[in-house]
C-alpha cells in the first residue's frame, strides 16, 4: 500500500504514557462505567479528546449496519458533521475501519483518501484510531488538526488509541444490553403469544369423551385442536397442523382454528365444513401455506364418529375386538385446490378408540434415529391399550418425550370405552295392565335420549308396550299377580330390550307374526313389534323357568 | 296430563264416540264395549280420536271388531279427526286404508 500514512500497529509503550494521560483515561472509563446515556456520554468525551490531545476537532464515527455506512454520532469543533455519513472503506475513516489499524495523516493534501473538507472546516492533518471489540472494529476515534500548527505524532497515536480502548467497550455494552433488551421484548412476545395459543386449546374436561395434547417444538405452536359440545348433544372435534413451525405458521394456525370453530357450529356435514374453511383460507391465504385438519363429530349416545380428512396423517382406529384400522385422508389439505369436495366418512366407534395425530408424532426419532412412523405409533397404542384413556394418553406422549421430538406434536384419542352393554333402565313389575303407562315412559325417555326422532320413538314406544302387553295377556291370561322384568340395554351399536316373565312356558313355534291382509281385531301385536325391532328372539330362559323374548333395535 | 275417557253423544243423527287419552290394554276392554253399544242404534256412529295420544293394538283391535260388526249390518261406521300417533299406529298395521277416515265429523256426515 502506497499511501502516505504511517500506520502504527505496535503496542502502547506504557513508558510512553504520562500521568495526564492515565487521569483521562480514569476519567472516560469511570463516566462511561456509569452512563445510563451513551449519546450524552460520548458528546463529553468528544470535547475532552480534543481537549487532551489539543486537536482543533474530534469526533465519533460508528458503523451502521443497517444502512450499511459509517455515520459521525458526536463532534466536537467548530463544524457540526454529527450525522454526517460515508461510506464503508472511504476516506481516513473507513480506512481505519477496514485495516482495523490507527491511521496519521499530516498532510492531507497528499493523502488520495481524504474526501475533503467539510462546510469550511479546513482539514490539514487527520489522526483516527479504530474502535476494536471481538466483533472487528465498530468505528472509529478521530482528531482533526493540532492546535498551534503542530503536527500529530506517534505519542498521540498512542494516546487516542488507548482513549479508544474505554470508548470502544462502552459503546459495545451499549449495543448488547440493547440486543439483550429487544431479545427478552421479543422472548416475552413469544410467552404472549404461546399463552395467547393455549387459551384457544378448549379446556381439559373430566370423563369426556374427547381428550388430546399438544407439546410445541417451540415457543409457539403450529399444531391445534378443537372440542366443543353442539346443541344436539353430539362432540365437535378438530385437529389441524399447519405447514411450517414459524411465527407466520402461528398465526396462520390462530385463523384457521377460528375459522373451524365458526364453520361448526352448523353441525353441517364434516365434508361441508373442511370445504367451507378451505374455501375461506383458499381466498386469505399467502400462497405456499397451507393447513392439514380432520374434523368431525362424535355422538357418545350411539358411538358414532362422522368426519372428514383434509391431508392430515391417517388415523388409527382400534376396534372393541383389537383389530387396528388405517383411516386415510380422503382430500387435500385446506388452502391449495378452492373448490374441492371433501367426502364424510361415517363409523360406530362401538367400544373402539380413535387415535388422531399430527405428523410430529410419526416424525419422533425412535432408537436409531429413524422416525417411528405409523408402525411406532401402533406399537404405542398397544402398549397403553390397558389403561383409561387419559392415561393412554399421558402415557403416549410420555413415550413420545422419552424420543427426541422435531415437531409440533399434537394427539387426540376419542374413547367408547363403553367396552360393555350399559344398562339404560330396569323395570320389575306385576303383569297389571295399569303398568304399561310407566313402561311406555320409561322407554320414551330413553328412547329421546339416545337421538331417536319422534316418529321413531313412538314405534318403539308402542312396540314395547305391545311386547308387555302380551305377556299380561297371554303369558299369565290377564292375572294381574304374576311379575315381569324389563331391561332395556346400550349395546355398541343397539338398543336391545331383554323382557323376561316368569309364566308357563310359550311354545316359541306359535309367536309369529300373522297376515296383515286379513282383516281382524287380535294377533296384531308381534306384527307390530316384527315391523319396528331390526331383530327379536322369543325363547326360553335357560333356568328353565318362562319366556324371554329379546327386541334389538339399532341405533339412530 | 289427559284423562283416558270414552264417551257417547248423538250428533245431528249420528253416534259419537270420543275417545281421550292413552289407549292400552289397561282400559281398551271399556273402548271396545262403548264402540259396541254406540252400533246397537242403526245410526251411523263415528269414533272421534282427536285426544287421543297413544293407542296400542288393543285399541286398534276395538275399532277394527267395530268396523267389522257394522259391516255386518250394513251401518255406517268412521273414524275423524285422527290424531298423528293413532295414524301412524295405523300405518304401521297397514290399516289406514281399511277404515273410513274423515278429518272432521262433518266430513263424515256428509
Amino acid at each position: 500500500m502506497s499511501a502516505p500514512a504511517e500506520a502504527l500497529p505496535a503496542p502502547v509503550g506504557l513508558a510512553r504514557i504520562g500521568p495526564e494521560e492515565v487521569g483521562i483515561l480514569a476519567d472516560f472509563s469511570h463516566a462511561f462505567a456509569a452512563t445510563l446515556d451513551i449519546g450524552e456520554t460520548l458528546r463529553r468525551a468528544v470535547v475532552q479528546i480534543a481537549e487532551h490531545m489539543n486537536a482543533e476537532a474530534a469526533a465519533v464515527f460508528l458503523v451502521d449496519p443497517a444502512a450499511g455506512d459509517i455515520e459521525c454520532r458526536a463532534c466536537a469543533g467548530p463544524v457540526d458533521v454529527v450525522g454526517l455519513r460515508v461510506q464503508r472503506g472511504r476516506g481516513i475513516v473507513g480506512r481505519a475501519i477496514e485495516e482495523n489499524r490507527v491511521q496519521m495523516v499530516r498532510d492531507t493534501r497528499t493523502d488520495p483518501d481524504h474526501l475533503g473538507d467539510q462546510r469550511g472546516f479546513q482539514t490539514r492533518s487527520i489522526l483516527c484510531a479504530p474502535l476494536h471489540t471481538a466483533e472487528g472494529a465498530i468505528g472509529a476515534l478521530q482528531v482533526l488538526n493540532k492546535r498551534d500548527g503542530a503536527l500529530f505524532d506517534s505519542h498521540d497515536a498512542d494516546v487516542l488509541r488507548l482513549l479508544a480502548v474505554p470508548t470502544a467497550l462502552a459503546l459495545n455494552n451499549a449495543r448488547l444490553t440493547r440486543e439483550l433488551v429487544e431479545q427478552n421484548r421479543i422472548k416475552r412476545e413469544f410467552q404472549l403469544a404461546r399463552q395467547m395459543q393455549k387459551t384457544l386449546l378448549p379446556a381439559r374436561r373430566k370423563d369426556y369423551p374427547v381428550t388430546a395434547l399438544n407439546l410445541p417444538a417451540r415457543e409457539i405452536s403450529g399444531d391445534f385442536y378443537d372440542y366443543f359440545d353442539l346443541p344436539d348433544g353430539r362432540i365437535a372435534f378438530c385437529l389441524g397442523d399447519v405447514a411450517g413451525k414459524g411465527m407466520d405458521a402461528a398465526l396462520l394456525m390462530v385463523r384457521a382454528s377460528s375459522c373451524l370453530r365458526w364453520a361448526g357450529r352448523d353441525a353441517a356435514p364434516p365434508g361441508e365444513w373442511l370445504a367451507r374453511v378451505n374455501r375461506e383460507l383458499c381466498e386469505t391465504v399467502t400462497r405456499g401455506m397451507f393447513v392439514c385438519v380432520v374434523a368431525g363429530y362424535y355422538d357418545q349416545r350411539s358411538s358414532m364418529v362422522e368426519l372428514s380428512n383434509g391431508g392430515f396423517p391417517p388415523l388409527l382406529l382400534r376396534r372393541a375386538d383389537e383389530r387396528v384400522q388405517e383411516l386415510r385422508a380422503d382430500g387435500p389439505p385446506l388452502g391449495i385446490v378452492p373448490d374441492y369436495v371433501y367426502e364424510s366418512a361415517r363409523f360406530a366407534l362401538a367400544g373402539g378408540s380413535l387415535y388422531a395425530f399430527s405428523d410430529g408424532v410419526t416424525d419422533v426419532r425412535g432408537p436409531e434415529r429413524r422416525p417411528i412412523g405409523i408402525e411406532g405409533v401402533r406399537a404405542l397404542i398397544e402398549r397403553v391399550s390397558g389403561l383409561s384413556p387419559r392415561a393412554r394418553v399421558r402415557a403416549i406422549v410420555g413415550q413420545l418425550r422419552k424420543m427426541s421430538l422435531a415437531d409440533d406434536t399434537t394427539l387426540m384419542l376419542i374413547a367408547d370405552d363403553r367396552a360393555e352393554p350399559r344398562l339404560l333402565g330396569r323395570i320389575d313389575g306385576s303383569s297389571d295392565p295399569e303398568n304399561l303407562r310407566s313402561v311406555r315412559r320409561k322407554v320414551a325417555a330413553i328412547a329421546s335420549d339416545l337421538g331417536y326422532d319422534e316418529d321413531a320413538r313412538g314405534r318403539i314406544v308402542l312396540a314395547v308396550d305391545e311386547a308387555v302387553a302380551n305377556v299380561i295377556r297371554h303369558a299369565y291370561g290377564g292375572c294381574c299377580d304374576g311379575r315381569f322384568e324389563l331391561a332395556i340395554w346400550l349395546d355398541a351399536d343397539a338398543l336391545r330390550f331383554e323382557l323376561r316373565d316368569w309364566a308357563a312356558p310359550v311354545d316359541p313355534g306359535r309367536i309369529k307374526p300373522r297376515d296383515l291382509s286379513e282383516c281382524r281385531p287380535g294377533g296384531l301385536g308381534i306384527n307390530l313389534i316384527d315391523s319396528v325391532m331390526d331383530r327379536w328372539l322369543f325363547r326360553q330362559p335357560e333356568d328353565g323357568h318362562g319366556n324371554q323374548l329379546t327386541m334389538i333395535k339399532r341405533l339412530p | 296430563m289427559s284423562e283416558n275417557d270414552c264417551a257417547t253423544s248423538d250428533h245431528q243423527g249420528l253416534r259419537l264416540v270420543k275417545v281421550r287419552g292413552e289407549v292400552d290394554l289397561s282400559w281398551s276392554q271399556r273402548l271396545r264395549k262403548t264402540i259396541l253399544e254406540a252400533l246397537a242404534s242403526a245410526r251411523p256412529v263415528a269414533v272421534d280420536l282427536s285426544a287421543v295420544t297413544y293407542i296400542d293394538s288393543s285399541g286398534i283391535a276395538a275399532l277394527v271388531e267395530g268396523f267389522q260388526n257394522a259391516r255386518g249390518k250394513g251401518q255406517r261406521f268412521a273414524l275423524v279427526a285422527v290424531s298423528r300417533p293413532v295414524i301412524a299406529v295405523l300405518e304401521l298395521a297397514r290399516l289406514d286404508r281399511v277404515f273410513p277416515i274423515f278429518p272432521t265429523v262433518d266430513e263424515a256426515l256428509k
